[in-house]
């Protein structure tokens, strides 16, 4: 009988340092097989083990479009990933998944897209841009608006040139520039950028994540813009010790997150009995 | 993905025998020749289900126990796999043993056939699957409710309709033996019983109705979820906040819980370790907590009403059922003495 909560061994085969706390790692699996067989939607995750550590639920941060290589932003704040900082290439991990249901880019009929992340929250959006730039005629105007802590903080600095050039409009902000930063662009929190989106709630789907406390401004500056529920899409954190609906950790209300989530309609959301995004609007 | 256990449906005429008091130690001890029996025996001043290496230790008139028989089918500690310092990954051996749960009151069946939702339904757990399809309950019908029980309200006692391999029913001078499935069919077979008359059928129900009389609680379900769902915010949840000490022994004496956590446990050799399952409550503080330390959950009142919200209001929209089988034991341990039918009453302002 097949066993979900035995995880396959992956290789690290390359390491990046985004930030002093974040590094993206790219994995493959050993087995050809299952290198083969591994497929996965933008927004799903994978569950990461490090033998005699644990185990903790990561998004997938990579082009869907290339599954034999796939890659996870970690920021290293727990157990497992604390650990992880401490390897290099060539280290073995084992790795379960892909779970969730992931961003609605198939689901939707999609024109527009507005994405809004966080500082890590960037990191399950990525494939969604990746994927966008691929499937590039067949979205409308798409929109990413992006704040960290610091320019410092700032993930995949390195790719901006290449998203504009496909036709996304980028506007990044930070909360604060440390002195000898060079830094021309916005400070701010992230809900500032609204002021210079242009973004309008008609056919457009939004998608956010980041921290809680983040996403529910953003919600609420959303929804004060016009936009609807049903159209706004948020990422979800829970903890999470299986990812197969089994113990039961990452329940809100009847919801459980690893398997009807992460990725969530605000208007589903707003069903639950339970304060989600800290109840900022309800 | 489907368990094979019992199937009421499969049989059009129930079978039904007569088992003298005579004869029940002869019959477990034809049945311990092939299954590990585990049924009710004496702990203290309590009961606990345990493995009965001597047919004497049965204890049929108990009214509850401790923990519920759930413990033999997700373990409170369960080995996923082992691993190694090359990082191979060696899965432990899925055999299991027959078993026969012998003495299983209606409410405990009940709770079975919900863990069975949990753990059958999407991604199959091969840990529980394993034990669950070689386990056969033999059930009792509840003649003796206990002061805290409240399955008559919930339709899950004292009278068991399916589910079970063979049910028993204590007439004063033996059991009314009845078959449920093909498998209890095989379990008679090792003894040489009479039928028992139809009129047993009437003794049964007698035996019933007077259980159904001494009922001490109740549990008013209609309307229930719509109740909790529009007093989510009561006064009443803050007092219980104040009240509940979170320590997490009504969930581990639930038999519908089945919520774990996950631990890497390295072998002293430092070479080798397993990964294991807990038990785990989702009234411990560090439950909902994720890294860097942020809480879901931090505030006792939003643990103690998840409990509560969660067996009485979301388990119907995950697995199609109440999750709560009023067996009452979380009455029972409850230092506080917190009681969730004094709950409902009070949020119905009865």
């Amino acid at each position: 009988m097949f066993n979900p909560f035995k995880p396959e061994r992956a290789i690290i085969k390359d390491i990046i340092k985004e930030t002093t706390d974040t590094t993206t790692y790219t994995f493959s699996f050993l087995d050809e097989g299952v290198r083969r067989e591994f497929r996965f939607r933008p927004g799903q995750f994978n569950m990461l083990t490090i033998f005699g550590i644990g185990e903790a639920p990561i998004s997938i941060s990579s082009n869907p479009a290339e599954p034999e290589t796939f890659q996870h932003t970690v920021r290293h704040v727990g157990n497992v990933t604390k650990f992880l900082s401490k390897m290099q290439p060539g280290d073995i991990v084992g790795i379960r998944g892909p779970y969730g249901t992931g961003w609605p880019l198939d689901v939707l009929p999609i024109k527009n897209l507005l994405i809004i992340a966080g500082g890590i929250g960037l990191a399950p959006l990525r494939p969604v841009i990746h994927e966008v730039i691929d499937r590039r005629p067949e979205f409308g105007q798409v929109e990413v608006l992006y704040g960290a802590r610091t320019p410092a903080e700032l993930l995949y600095p390195a790719e901006y040139e290449a998203w504009r050039q496909a036709g996304i409009s980028l506007l990044l902000t930070v909360d604060a520039v440390p002195s000898g930063t060079a830094w021309e662009g916005q400070v701010g929190v992230v809900t500032d950028l609204f002021r210079q989106m242009s973004s309008r709630p008609g056919e457009t789907a939004v998608f956010t994540c980041g921290p809680e406390i983040m996403m529910s401004y953003v919600v609420k500056g959303l929804l004060a813009r016009g936009f609807k529920p049903e159209q706004i899409y948020v990422s979800l954190e829970r903890r999470m010790n299986c990812g197969v609906k089994k113990c039961g950790k990452c329940q809100i209300g009847p919801k459980f997150v690893c398997r009807d989530g992460p990725v969530f309609a605000y208007a589903e959301l707003l069903t639950l009995p339970e304060e989600v995004l800290g109840g900022a609007v309800r | 993905m489907s368990v094979a256990y019992a199937r009421q449906e499969e049989w059009s005429i129930p079978q039904l025998y007569h088992l003298p008091a005579a004869k029940l130690d002869p019959f477990l001890n034809k049945l311990k020749e092939n299954y590990t029996l585990i049924g009710p025996v004496v702990k203290g001043k309590e009961f606990v289900f345990a493995p009965l290496s001597d047919p004497g230790e049965l204890s049929l008139h108990y009214q509850t126990t401790l923990l519920p028989p759930k413990k033999v089918l997700h373990l409170p500690f369960e080995v996923l796999f082992s691993f190694h310092e090359d990082q191979q990954i060696i899965e432990t051996a899925q055999e299991q043993q027959q078993q026969i749960i012998f003495g299983i009151h209606p409410c405990d069946v009940h709770a079975i056939a919900i863990l069975d939702k949990a753990y059958t339904a999407e991604y199959p757990d091969p840990y529980y699957i394993a034990k669950r399809r070689n386990t056969l309950l033999v059930a009792l019908n509840c003649s003796e409710p206990g002061e805290n029980c409240f399955c008559q309200s919930l339709g899950t006692g004292p009278e068991l309709k399916d589910g079970y391999d063979l049910l028993l029913t204590d007439l004063g001078n033996g059991y009314l033996l009845e078959v449920g499935s093909p498998r209890g069919r095989e379990l008679v077979q090792v003894m040489d019983l009479a039928p028992a008359p139809r009129v047993a059928m009437v003794e049964k129900q007698k035996v019933l109705d007077n259980a159904r009389r001494k009922f001490q609680k109740k549990l008013n379900t209609q309307d229930l979820p719509g109740i909790l769902e529009e007093n989510f915010r009561q006064p009443i949840w803050e007092e219980l906040m104040h009240e509940c000490l979170a320590c997490g022994s009504c969930t581990m004496v639930c038999p519908t819980c089945f919520c774990y956590n996950v631990v890497d446990k390295i072998d002293l050799n430092l070479k080798s370790g397993k990964r294991q399952r807990e038990w785990d409550s989702c009234m411990l503080l560090e439950y909902a907590q994720v890294a860097l330390g942020h809480n879901f959950r931090k505030d006792r009142d939003a643990r103690v009403k998840q409990r509560i919200y969660h067996k009485l209001v979301y388990y119907e929209p995950q697995f199609g059922t109440l999750g709560c089988v009023g067996c009452g034991r979380c009455i029972h341990t409850c230092v506080k003495k917190i009681d969730i039918t004094d709950v409902i009453s009070r949020l119905r302002g009865e």
